[in-house]
């Protein structure tokens, strides 16, 4: 019986095991369409154009929300250029150890202005996140903000 | 057998089936119920360094300076620049950080809470496949061990007697937090997201979050 059991168990684990794709990119949420990805140099020279459409890009991880795994900060095809992706919380959680890899990620490009007041608040809660200091003289004025509602990505 | 003995000896069994499953899924509950106040899977292993500043010029010219003055094994996987001076360098699972001008560094290593990060990753059923079997049939037996609990006893302890009040005060403990939570005076409907809260995203606690998404 006990015989029984233990092969039992070993054969689950093993089958579970053998399951388990080694090293593959791993999907997020509802993965990428097929669509061609939009460089995020011309993203980020025209946003207006693409306010309110579902856009695709490609690039590396910068940088992970420390608290939630709630967004990426993904840089793209230029240097000193990045667009945040924000994903619905606890639908999409990005692991900390995604950092510096590439990412394919699709969702819809939005545009949001900010006043002084919310540019310190969204600095401010940054800050919190990532646990450093905040300083508000950081934030000098009302602030647009362009990021992704991502609904779906793909890391390597 | 009659069914009471029967009722028994499955809720017995299964019970000591689901222990395991039902402490792990409580115990990550718990950690993931605060995740608005700290990361329930990882923590971030913060180290600070100072090195002789690097003059601003290419990327790579100033990678590959940074990771001698800063005695780093080998290049990095990957890199970045946010500005001229501020140099992003990745490796497998850890990451530097350096204002080559000022001469500061953080090196950031993301480490797994110990027991939950495993714990978490079976809840939030991240492995899927094989695992999302696995969770929906310990669900069904939750719910079974829910059902069959009603009636283990009989009598005044039973749910004839005592069980009925308390078992109703289960049933009605939720039905009164969601009450509460999503009705307002005037509401044609229940509260959902984005919809009779301003428009903005539910936070749970019946107010809108103000301000942009973060």
């Amino acid at each position: 019986m006990k015989t029984t059991l233990r092969t039992t168990l070993a054969a689950a684990l093993l089958a579970a095991l053998a399951a388990t794709p080694a090293a593959a990119a791993t999907k997020y949420g509802k993965g990428v369409s097929e669509a061609t990805p939009v460089r995020l140099s011309e993203l980020m020279a025209k946003p207006d154009a693409y306010v309110g459409k579902v856009v695709k890009v490609e690039g590396l991880i910068t940088e992970v929300c420390a608290k939630r795994g709630c967004w990426i900060d993904v840089a793209g095809d230029v240097e000193f250029q990045k667009i945040r992706i924000k994903v619905e919380d606890g639908v999409i959680v990005f692991p900390m150890t995604d950092k510096g890899k590439k990412v394919v990620a699709e969702g819809t490009f939005k545009k949001t202005e900010l006043t002084k007041e919310q540019a310190i608040a969204k600095a401010k809660h940054e800050c919190e996140e990532k646990g450093t200091k905040f300083d508000p003289a950081s934030v000098t004025g009302p602030a647009t903000v362009y990021q992704i509602q991502g609904t779906g990505a793909v890391v390597d | 057998m009659n069914w009471r003995k029967l009722n028994n000896v499955l809720h017995r069994d299964l019970g000591y089936l689901a222990a395991g499953l039902t402490l792990v899924y409580a115990i990550s509950g718990v950690a993931l119920n605060h995740r608005h106040q700290w990361n329930p899977s990882w923590k971030l292993v913060v180290e600070e360094r100072t090195f002789a500043p690097v003059p601003v010029s290419d990327r790579e010219t100033m990678a590959a300076a940074l990771v001698e003055r800063l005695g780093l094994p080998g290049p990095p996987k990957s890199s970045f620049r946010s500005a001229p001076h501020l140099v992003e360098l990745f490796y497998e699972g850890w990451s530097v950080k350096a204002d080559a001008t000022a001469g500061t560094a953080t090196i950031e290593r993301p480490r797994g809470r110990f027991a939950l990060r495993e714990m978490n990753f079976l809840h939030l059923n991240e492995p899927k496949g094989l695992w999302t079997w696995a969770a929906d049939a310990y669900a069904v037996v939750l719910g079974f061990l829910a059902v069959t609990g009603l009636f283990v006893l009989k009598g005044k302890n039973g749910l004839a007697g005592r069980g009925k009040w308390l078992a109703g005060l289960g049933v009605l403990l939720p039905i009164l937090a969601l009450f509460l939570l999503l009705w307002r005076p005037g509401d044609s409907g229940p509260r959902g997201e984005g919809e009779g809260n301003g428009g903005g995203r539910h936070r749970g606690d019946g107010r809108a979050e103000a301000g942009p998404e973060r």
